[in-house]
């Protein structure tokens, strides 16, 4: 079993050392080929399990109040005229949606 | 080589369009966050906070399923929800909830003006993220980010067109009737500078004969390479749409003609210098990580819930051109603008039903139409507002548009008295009977034109000389007495033929 952490690493914004490299990878296969056993059970023609909703049943669009300022930013460590304030150069321009 | 005639150009367009509900997509939070005190529109389900549940709003997705139906889209009926992961600070859970696999909507189209019927892959529900903003320290030069979490879970629709665009134009004419549509049907204001409605093309040039559109995909012949496609992101209006197509392909055709391969890459539009600007290339696929999301059930949706939502569909735009064409008469263009807004053609097909109980219905249709297309849109323009806002009553538009036509007045007068009824709010019955009075008391066109004749010897004399200008001020004086209630053209006809008397 292969597994790229390096690669996970870099989409999950984490930096590791090379011997965190080496410490982390056979830890993480051995994750992986103990999830593998289930591969082995025939699920062809069997969906998934999932709890269903009728459309109708859903929340119906009533807003209500939200948190204040104050405590949306409590968790905050910097912040700035009412924003979170991040550090670092952030990869790329534009925004995803 | 002339481009157009070595490339084709293939263009797919992403729209993200904010849906107008009361509340968020996944939370009770409120979206009128515009313009608002930042982190107020915020609680732990769009905070991304530990342990905090998604809850679906119905109404977001009754919203999507109307864009749906009005392009033609198949509906599923079961909706899934998948979330798809990066790490970004405007993304607070880590993951954006969305449709991967089996959206809302899909294989749907719009027909644009060209004819072509631009194909729809698919229209996903999201939620949108929050609004980052970047600076630098004075002091440190260190760069940072402030983030605004009131946008983020704001419903958000996704509409992925095929690349079945060929032209810069068809895509800018897409997304104007993708804004239409939305606008009529209440389901967005679709307002581009306030981000309500984001437009994002993909664009490649490929060589003609070298390829070919199957199944909804470019599939290279022979052993053609395709050429690498480029996204260009921070587009803030419809026109700048068509000018970054434009200057993508010819900026592609430039790099190709000097021998420079082209590269996948993302690029950002900039509109004061109207060029697009290198961002980052798209090397490796994204990696999203999509997995089903397991804190929402599989919403269903019956086919007596897709009746329900279709009940709010309204004649749109094209089926209005449609029949303003085949049953009025009216020219593709009039038809083009006049359903431009559903208030504007509000206003045209209230204004052929007061004109149709006195003319004909093609008359009256037609009638409205040049009115609206002529003075009308004139004056809207000079006070750089819509045709339909600008305080015109159509009762009193037919009225000034009945007495021209039973040539109580010049056009100029009856354009006259339609701009002080605006600017002044004159009483436009009133105006008619007034003139209608003048014209009375004056007798026939012959008889005043006789009478001036009588009056006005030496200028007479002078025409029977020979000094033809001289109808110049015989025509003055018949004007003078009518008040613009005749036509210039039919005074100096008559006078003409009195003279020659």
């Amino acid at each position: 079993m292969k597994i790229d952490v390096k690669h996970i690493a870099q989409l999950s914004r984490i930096s590791l050392t090379d011997d965190e490299l080496k410490k982390f990878t056979p830890q993480m296969e051995t994750i992986l080929e103990s999830v593998e056993v289930l591969k082995e059970i025939d699920t062809k023609n069997i969906e998934p399990m999932k709890g269903h909703v009728k459309l109708q049943d859903l929340r119906e669009d009533t807003p209500s109040e939200s948190l204040s300022q104050e405590e949306v930013l409590k968790n905050a460590k910097y912040k700035e005229n009412g924003c979170v304030k991040v550090f670092g150069k952030i990869f790329g321009e534009s925004q995803e949606s | 080589m002339e481009l157009n005639e070595k490339y084709d150009v293939i263009v797919g367009l992403e729209i993200h369009i904010q849906t107008n509900t009361k509340s968020k997509m996944f939370c009770s939070c409120p979206t009128d966050y515009f313009q608002k005190e930042p982190n107020t529109h915020v609680c732990p389900v769009c905070l991304g906070l530990p342990g905090a549940l998604p809850v679906p709003n119905k109404r977001a997705i009754e919203l999507c399923i109307l864009m749906g139906l009005a392009t033609k889209c198949s509906i599923a009926n079961e909706i899934f929800f998948d979330r798809k992961h990066y790490f970004y600070p405007d993304l607070p859970k880590g993951y954006q909830i969305s449709q991967y696999k089996k959206p809302i909507c899909s294989n749907g189209f719009v027909e644009v003006p060209s004819g072509l019927k631009v194909e729809i892959e698919r229209i996903h529900q999201e939620e949108d993220v929050a609004k980052s903003t970047h600076h630098t320290e004075s002091s440190t030069g260190k760069e940072y980010t402030l983030v605004d979490y009131n946008k983020s879970g704001v419903p958000l629709i996704e509409i992925v067109t095929k690349p079945s665009i060929r032209s810069a134009k068809d895509a800018k004419d897409f997304a104007t009737k993708i804004r239409q549509i939305a606008r009529y049907l209440n389901i967005s204001n679709a307002d581009m500078e306030k981000g309500q409605m984001r437009c994002e093309p993909n664009i490649s040039i490929q060589e003609k004969g070298k390829w070919e559109y199957k199944d909804g995909k470019i599939i290279p012949l022979g052993d053609y390479k395709l050429n690498p496609k480029a996204e260009v992101k921070n587009i803030g209006s419809i026109t700048a749409v068509e000018k970054a197509i434009e200057y993508e392909v010819k900026r592609m055709a430039d790099e190709l003609e000097e021998g420079k391969p082209l590269k996948q890459q993302t690029r950002g539009w900039n509109a004061s210098k109207n060029i697009t600007e290198f961002q980052r290339y798209k090397e490796t696929a994204d990696d999203y990580r999509y997995m089903p999301e397991p804190d929402i059930p599989v919403i269903e949706i019956s086919n007596e819930d897709i009746k329900n939502i279709s009940k709010e569909l309204v004649e749109l735009p094209n089926e209005k051109i449609k029949r303003y064409i085949s049953d009025w008469g009216i020219t593709e263009y009039s038809a083009e603008v006049i359903s431009s807004t559903k208030k504007s053609a509000d206003f045209f097909e209230n204004l052929q039903l007061i004109l149709s109980k006195k003319i004909g219905e093609k008359e009256a249709a037609k009638e409205a139409s040049n009115w609206i297309m002529g003075p009308l849109y004139a004056i809207a323009n000079k006070k750089g507002k819509d045709f339909s806002e600008i305080g015109v009553n159509s009762e009193d538009f037919a009225e000034l548009i009945i007495a021209f036509k039973d040539g109580m007045f010049t056009k100029n007068k009856a354009e006259e008295i339609l701009n002080e009824s605006i600017d002044k709010g004159i009483n436009v019955s009133e105006e008619i009977q007034k003139l209608k009075s003048v014209k009375d008391s004056n007798g026939s066109l012959t008889e005043v034109v006789k009478r001036v004749i009588e009056e006005n010897i030496q200028a007479v004399t002078d025409y029977k000389n020979g000094k033809e200008a001289s109808i110049g001020f015989l025509v003055g004086k018949v004007m003078q007495i009518t008040k613009g209630t005749s036509n210039p053209n039919d005074v100096r006809n008559t006078l003409v033929e009195e003279l020659k008397k």
